[in-house]
């Protein structure tokens, strides 16, 4: 019911001017935002605080493939691309740290590698270009709607692809680990292949959301890639819905976008004051998360409107319970 | 109703949603060694967390010296004369050995007797007094256990709570541990021994509680037990 | 030595090393005390540290008191302060785990750059003493008469924080604590007590690096982060939970960077400091000199 309705939307107002339009397309940012991170942390417990890296690479690689003339505006194989290459990062750093590292160790390596990346992208020389970054041909823009539809597309996938992954053998092995690693690994799951698995979809993920923004504003430059933004909201957004439940973050991510966007209307210059601010606030008192206040029908109210029936999660839930018990 | 150093009234104990403990009671009355028996995953160390204070009983009440301290926090208990040595003895490993003693007077009434039960437990185990500088984690697990029960008389105790001394331990040492639990007794200090090790522990305990899966089974003298019928099927038994 | 067109230059490169790296060890002795009470990493230690800094920025303005004079005065408020923090914020959320906590120090993190970059603006600033260019020489080097103090300084502190936790009850229980919380209990040592003892003094020991920093380095409101994860890396070179270690770290990370920002440049220092980090973690998570695992989970 709600994606029909931001489905539709679009065409009922002036694309080019409704605020709404905007909003909703930054929202569906965050959504994806955070649901990659709700992966890596909520489901498979591992804290990355890197998200970011994979942000600014999904960036870049849009951006130096473009200049390139590898693919071109909107290309799918840009981003493709640049999924692919942070999805490769962090396969390639998340090994050793995923193996040797758990719990804060493996978060601060993440957030290392953010500061690193951003160290690259500005000595970087002529590929990056440095502290300038890349500027990109605006003049290719074309409309507002594909950058609403490509989000809700983004958004889409990365709902798709979650569901899947938590409703499958996969998904019980990740929460195993995030219970339990030792057991985990005792009871015959591979632990470090699942790890992975978890820490480079949610970066491919990630670097879409990257991909898009580089589309949307033609100049990729570090300190804008790498911000320490791109962690911070989708987390926060993830912890006051919920973290590793499946509404939590999209229902967290209208909530402070929404707060985000009136504080930033009202009192532009305090934002990001109120923002750390929530953060404490949120993990003083709701470290549960929003959702899990929302038992019971007004749960299923929150489904319906997300446009998911029941029947096919219950019968998913099952299937997943068998599995459980026999691996037991 | 006597008054007994410590009561453990119909208490209900659950982790989380899961019940561990239905409605067990049991006393220990002073100067005497009790044991609490019963397999693993009976509820023993479960109880004897509950009494030091980790876990709150859902229901029930656990009183010492007529007084209730199921709402004290584990270092409040400590002070009243309760001492619980986990099992796993769970010693500070990079400290020293005189650090890990040190600790064990750390409440403020008992750190003025720090020198004095120093001493005490140099007297009963005089291998530590050899090993003191030496780090915890570089210990045989016997001289382990040793700075472990050390450790928790240096609380100068009125009741000690003994989780499973035994375990892991060669039988030399078993033999050596049960006649200082026995020392130890006879200088006045209660015992509450939780033991899998059925035998030696009712040589020495007066009185003994068995527990299964969480319920009271039994109670009785050392010499009944032995020579009850469902208690050796349930005990001697399975583990001969 | 390449590179060097001197042994002197060499060895002058080497010394602001280790001066840099004084002040990383005493960050990463209050990290490293902070994630043995509450084992968590505290993402706000640097910027606890550059609000030491403008603190004593400010007053050093105002009033043109000696900058040196804000170690005793930040000692004292930062422990408060620290303390303060712990009972307020982390004895609450530390109940609900691990992880509210991490993002907690993240929050504040966020929430103090920015409190500051509001009251001071983001511009850079540094304290400067009639004596901050004075300098003596030793055989050919040039050595800060500041950095020299301050790595004095460094180093008493580390020694003090070392009897400490040697030899106080206090400190041998922040110790037994930061191993095995519930065993401590089990002994009347109140594990909130320790941890917020040992959370104080971890925050003033981010001061103390603070004032180190403003009397040595230009700074901004966000400059704390950076230090943060250098902390951490000196923490992971020295393995956790060791006082000497986190100092060696430190000077070990500062030495480090020194050598490769002259080597190759300054911009790529931080690189090599990570890359150094992540081996270091991969291959010896126990630390350069450490003996204890790190891996926790």
């Amino acid at each position: 019911m709600l994606l029909l309705f931001f489905l539709v939307y679009p065409l009922l107002v002036n694309v080019e001017t409704s605020y709404m339009v905007y909003f909703f397309y930054t929202t569906f940012i965050y959504v994806a935002l955070s649901q990659g991170w709700n992966l890596v942390a909520g489901y498979a417990g591992q804290v990355s605080l890197g998200q970011h890296a994979f942000f600014g690479i999904g960036c870049y690689v849009t951006a130096i493939t473009w200049r390139a003339g590898w693919a071109g505006y909107f290309d799918p194989l840009g981003m493709f691309m640049s999924g692919m290459g942070a999805a490769l990062v962090a396969v390639v750093i998340g090994w050793p740290l995923l193996a040797k590292l758990r719990g804060d160790y493996f978060s601060l390596g993440t957030l290392g590698l953010g500061e690193i990346l951003r160290v690259i992208a500005l000595r970087g020389g002529r590929f990056t270009e440095g502290a300038e970054g890349i500027g990109l041909p605006s003049s290719a823009y074309l409309s507002m709607s594909y950058y609403y539809y490509i989000a809700l597309l983004i958004v889409i996938i990365t709902l798709v692809s979650l569901w899947f992954l938590t409703h499958s053998n996969i998904g019980l092995a990740l929460i195993a680990i995030r219970e339990d690693e030792t057991a985990a690994a005792a009871n015959g799951i591979n632990t470090l292949k699942y790890k992975i698995l978890a820490f480079a979809v949610g970066a491919f993920i990630t670097a879409l959301c990257g991909s898009l923004d580089a589309y949307y504003t033609f100049h990729v430059h570090a300190g804008g890639a790498f911000n320490l933004n791109w962690i911070i909201i989708p987390i926060l957004m993830t912890i006051l819905g919920g973290v590793g439940t499946f509404w939590g973050p999209i229902l967290g991510a209208f909530i402070l976008a929404t707060i985000f966007e009136m504080t930033n209307i009202w009192m532009p210059e305090l934002h990001p004051i109120f923002s750390a601010a929530f953060i404490v606030l949120v993990t003083l008192f709701l470290p549960d998360g929003l959702i899990s206040y929302l038992t019971g029908y007004k749960h299923q109210i929150l489904q319906r409107l997300f446009f998911l029936n029941g029947y096919f999660k219950r019968g998913k839930e099952r299937r997943g319970f068998k599995n459980m018990r026999s691996q037991n | 109703m006597v008054d007994h150093l410590l009561q453990v009234r119909n208490v209900d104990i659950f982790y989380g949603d899961a019940q561990a403990v239905w409605n067990v009671s049991f006393h220990v009355d002073e100067r005497k060694i009790i044991a609490l028996l019963g397999a693993n995953g009976a509820g023993k160390s479960t109880l004897l967390n509950t009494i030091s204070g980790f876990l709150k009983p859902k229901h029930g009440e656990i009183l010492f010296s007529g007084k209730s301290i199921v709402k004290l926090k584990p270092e409040q208990v400590v002070s009243l004369g309760i001492s619980h040595v986990p099992e796993g003895r769970r010693l500070f490993s990079r400290l020293t050995v005189l650090e890990n003693l040190e600790l064990g007077a750390y409440p403020s009434n008992t750190r003025p007797y720090l020198k004095e039960s120093l001493d005490r437990a140099f007297n009963l185990f005089p291998i530590l007094k050899e090993r003191k500088n030496q780090s915890a984690g570089t210990l045989s697990g016997g001289e382990q256990q040793m700075v472990a029960i050390a450790r928790a008389l240096m609380a100068r105790p009125v009741l000690l709570m003994l989780d499973e001394p035994s375990l892991g331990l060669a039988p030399l040492f078993v033999s050596l541990l049960f006649e200082t639990i026995q020392a130890m007794n006879e200088e006045g200090v209660t015992i509450l021994l939780v033991e899998q090790n059925v035998h030696q522990s009712l040589e020495i305990a007066k009185y003994a509680y068995v527990l299964q899966t969480g319920t009271l089974k039994m109670e009785g003298w050392g010499e009944e037990l032995i020579n009850n019928s469902d208690f050796q099927q349930a005990f001697l038994g399975m583990r001969g | 030595m390449a590179g060097f067109s001197s042994f002197s230059l060499f060895l002058q490169v080497f010394i602001n090393g280790i001066f840099l790296g004084c002040m990383y060890g005493v960050a990463a002795l209050g990290l490293s005390l902070i994630f043995g009470s509450m084992q968590i990493i505290f993402l706000a230690q640097g910027a606890v540290m550059i609000l030491a800094a403008y603190c004593i920025y400010w007053i050093v303005t105002l009033t043109s008191i000696d900058p040196f004079f804000g170690f005793l005065l930040i000692i004292p408020v930062f422990l408060g302060f620290g303390w303060v923090i712990y009972k307020g914020l982390f004895q609450r959320v530390a109940k609900a785990g691990k992880n509210p906590s991490l993002l907690l120090a993240f929050g504040l993190m966020v929430l103090f750059e920015h409190l500051m970059s509001l009251i001071w603006t983001p511009n850079t600033r540094s304290v400067a003493t009639n004596y901050s260019t004075s300098a003596f020489g030793l055989w050919d080097i040039n050595i800060s008469v500041t950095r020299f103090i301050v790595s004095i300084v460094a180093l008493i502190t580390t020694g003090i924080v070392f009897l400490f936790l040697k030899r106080t009850m206090v400190g041998k229980a922040v110790r037994g604590v930061s191993e095995d919380m519930q065993a401590a209990a089990l002994l009347g040592i109140s594990p909130n007590w320790i941890s917020s003892v040992t959370f104080a003094i971890g925050i003033a020991l981010a001061g103390i690096a603070g004032v180190a920093t403003c009397i040595t380095y230009a700074f901004d409101p966000y400059f704390g982060f950076l230090f943060s994860l250098k902390a951490l890396i000196a923490v992971a070179f020295g393995g956790l939970g060791s006082v000497a270690g986190a100092l060696l770290g430190g000077i070990t990370l500062g030495v480090l960077e020194s050598l490769s920002s002259y080597i190759i440049s300054a911009g790529w220092a931080d690189a090599v400091a990570y890359a150094a980090f992540l081996l270091i973690l991969v291959f010896r998570p126990e630390g350069l000199i450490g003996r204890r695992s790190a891996q926790r989970a």
